[in-house]
């Protein structure tokens, strides 16, 4: 009899254990605004990637107002909890893995905003869109724990760095996004089908020149990052050999595609190519140096 | 209220019997004073195209029907009955909306219509009034609305937008760009000519017999080239369109091989739209060539027809829904003047019972007259109140007709003067109210 109950017991104490933890939760998510902004944000990012494919599945036109309108209230939303946690931990989201990579995502975000603006087209949405999702989804896996950051300017020193670093990396990987598409969409001209992408997708044109509007701007703000994060190292004796070594990658990647681009005259397939070749190799390097070295709760 | 199409389209009668048939632009004021006398028609409108001629009768018109087919035969010879269609009342006016919109078209969303539409309703100003120009004008707005709500219209639905789509798809803009055009012929001259528009820099044109390249050149402002020098200029350019009747090959692989090495990674777009084809297929296989023969871009233009399609039933809901709009207007309208004969005779009666009731009452003061005065004009109006409140309300739900028509029997009533619907008074209106 003894022996019969016991599952029971066990069952019957796992459950309180169970509610206590859902109660424990739920009164953690009241609290916590930034991880329901976070939550609404991501809702909202697949809702844009969701709803700019919508053309693809129905033959209906282009709801650019709608994507803008989702994308751009998941940016609000995005910036509402990046705002509550400098409240909360009084300094900028940029050191630590888990703010760094939402600061990252809400990046993406507004990027990928300006150039839908510029660009008017929505159809990019359907790359970037997720990947600020799923950045974003990260950062919360992660943990939004603040990392150790100096207080004075060196402190000033270090956040522009990390924010500037982290525009370059967003506008590289919107050219990447660019590229995709470009090299998408010439396989279906190629290939001569007229379907749903040959519909909705922009002109070749226009994403070469988004790709080329991207590389030079990721260029740039890489370039000042990099250099800000040399002096930074140099001035105060610090440094990680992995962080260099992946930095020195990605500004190497961006520079020589800038150079392609803008020196020699890449465009086009060319362009789409090599730049997806670096992008995917600077994600690979980042993905393996994590693997070597966990660097403890840290974005590098 | 009647309105009543009657006509013939490109469904109905054959290009032999619609070209005689059609009224040109100057010819339509005299048409349309003709079939408004012989039918004491108030209003008449006319659209004649060249897939279409139809006329649009608004109230009092007696023996349209004969009358259209008469007219319209006389132009043809013969009796024309047979060719035609007519559509009254609800079905008329989603008749013209669906023509306004391109439904009805020969190539299906086409937007040309619109303006004829717009151009036969200004044309047709002197005989339409309330009822036929508030059908033009919301044909107009119901077509706009079908064309931006729905993709009935979008895509091209002709092998030269075909060409103007495709390349498009490639550079973006076609303004500031550079085209060369192989040929001199009317495929070529049309291609040159749909280029052009879209804002092309620099046409080339090319062709064996040069003095035709020039004279095709000067018509459209290009530039034009000696058949055997063309291999040059191949790199300069973006856009190649070949409609020549050679019987063999022009372009061979080579040729645009040296040119794109000279142009770097820049795309190069070359449309054939030669039979037999200019434009060797394996031209295709070279990086950053985009190569379209005709059958490419008529498969663009069946893949965009298709589309258009599929947006019918939308575009038919739409239209519905409309209709409904305007029958309820047209219904409120023709409830308008029985409203007002029903009131006037009131009031005649009112005003006859209180002569002679003051005539009894001769010893009352000037301010009981007065009394008398004001209590007969309230009780009349709280007896009409309701009943024109309901007979607007029905008006306005589409029930007007079968209403007035009641009234006017249990009330005797006679259409008043200046009751008709032009002479309705925007605050008479159902919507104004």
């Amino acid at each position: 009899m003894h022996e019969r109950a016991f599952p029971v017991v066990v069952l019957a104490a796992w459950l309180r254990g169970a509610h206590v933890r859902i109660w424990l939760s739920l009164s953690r998510l009241r609290s916590d605004m930034m991880f329901i902004a976070h939550c609404i944000a991501i809702t909202l990012y697949i809702a844009a990637a969701g709803l700019a494919a919508v053309p693809f599945a129905r033959a209906i036109p282009a709801p650019v107002r709608g994507v803008v309108w989702l994308l751009s209230a998941g940016i609000a939303m995005h910036v509402l909890a990046l705002a509550d946690f400098v409240h909360v931990h009084g300094q900028p989201p940029l050191t630590g893995l888990g703010p760094a990579l939402s600061f990252a995502g809400a990046l993406v975000a507004i990027t990928l905003l300006v150039v839908e603006a510029l660009a008017r087209e929505v159809s990019l949405t359907l790359f970037a869109a997720p990947l600020a999702a799923l950045l974003t989804v990260f950062a919360n896996v992660a943990g939004m724990v603040a990392g150790p950051e100096p207080d004075g300017i060196r402190g000033v020193w270090l956040t522009s760095h990390i924010a500037l670093s982290f525009l370059g990396i967003a506008a590289f990987a919107t050219a990447a996004g660019a590229a995709t598409m470009y090299l998408v969409e010439r396989r279906e001209l190629k290939s001569r089908r007229f379907g749903a992408i040959f519909r909705f997708f922009p002109p070749l044109e226009t994403l070469d020149r988004v790709n080329h509007v991207a590389v030079v701007a990721g260029w740039l703000a890489l370039t000042v990052g990099t250099g800000l994060a040399a002096s930074y190292a140099l001035e105060y004796r610090t440094g990680h050999t992995l962080k260099v070594v992946w930095a020195l990658s990605a500004w190497a990647a961006v520079t020589a595609l800038t150079v392609g681009r803008v020196v020699r005259g890449w465009c086009a397939r060319r362009a789409a190519v090599i730049t997806n070749a670096l992008f995917a190799g600077v994600v690979a390097l980042y993905i393996a140096f994590r693997v070597i070295d966990p660097l403890k709760g840290r974005f590098l | 209220m009647a309105l009543i199409v009657a006509g013939l389209s490109h469904h109905t009668a054959p290009i032999e019997v619609r070209e005689r048939v059609t009224v040109e632009p100057p010819e339509v004021p005299r048409v349309l004073a003709d079939l408004a006398a012989e039918t004491e028609a108030r209003e008449v409108a006319l659209l004649s195209t060249c897939n279409r001629t139809e006329v649009y009768r608004g109230e009092g018109a007696r023996g349209a029907v004969p009358c259209v087919w008469s007219h319209l035969g006389s132009r043809l010879g013969s009796d024309i009955a047979g060719y035609g269609y007519v559509r009254r009342d609800r079905e008329a006016v989603e008749h013209l909306y669906r023509v306004a919109s391109g439904l009805d078209s020969m190539i299906l969303g086409e937007a040309q219509i619109h303006g004829q539409v717009r151009d036969a309703w200004e044309t047709s100003r002197a005989t339409s009034h309330a009822v036929l120009n508030r059908l033009f004008q919301s044909s107009l707005d119901v077509a706009s609305r079908v064309r931006t709500s729905t993709s009935v219209s979008r895509g091209a639905a002709s092998v030269s937008s075909a060409a103007v789509q495709l390349s498009k798809k490639i550079f973006g803009s076609l303004k500031g760009r550079r085209a060369m055009v192989l040929g001199a012929g009317d495929m070529a001259e049309l291609a040159l000519q749909c280029l052009m528009s879209e804002g092309v820099r620099t046409a080339l044109v090319a062709n064996r017999t040069y003095e035709r390249a020039v004279t095709l050149a000067q018509r459209h402002g290009a530039v034009a080239l000696h058949y055997d020098v063309f291999w040059e200029h191949l790199s300069d350019v973006d856009l190649l369109l070949c409609s020549t009747t050679a019987p063999h090959v022009v372009v061979e692989r080579e040729h645009v091989k040296q040119a794109m090495q000279a142009r770097g990674d820049r795309p190069f777009c070359i449309l054939d739209i030669a039979l037999p084809r200019d434009v060797a297929p394996d031209v295709g296989t070279l990086p950053n060539v985009f190569l379209y023969d005709l059958d490419d871009l008529q498969s663009v233009v069946e893949a965009n027809l298709e589309r258009r399609k599929q947006e019918l039933p939308s575009a038919e809901k739409l239209i519905a829904g409309e209709v409904e709009i305007f029958w309820t207007w047209v219904a409120g309208l023709a409830a308008v003047p029985v409203l007002r004969t029903f009131r006037s005779q009131m009031d005649r009666v009112r005003e006859d019972e209180r002569a002679r009731a003051l005539r009894k009452l001769s010893h009352l003061t000037p301010e009981d007259r007065t009394a008398v005065e004001h209590f007969s004009r309230a009780l009349m109006n709280k007896f009409l109140h309701e009943p024109s409140v309901r007979l607007r309300a029905a008006s306005a739900n589409g029930h007007g007709l079968a209403i007035v028509d009641a009234l006017r029997y249990l009330f005797a009533l006679e259409p008043a003067d200046g009751g008709s619907p032009e002479n309705a008074s925007p605050e008479d209106t159902p919507e104004a109210r």
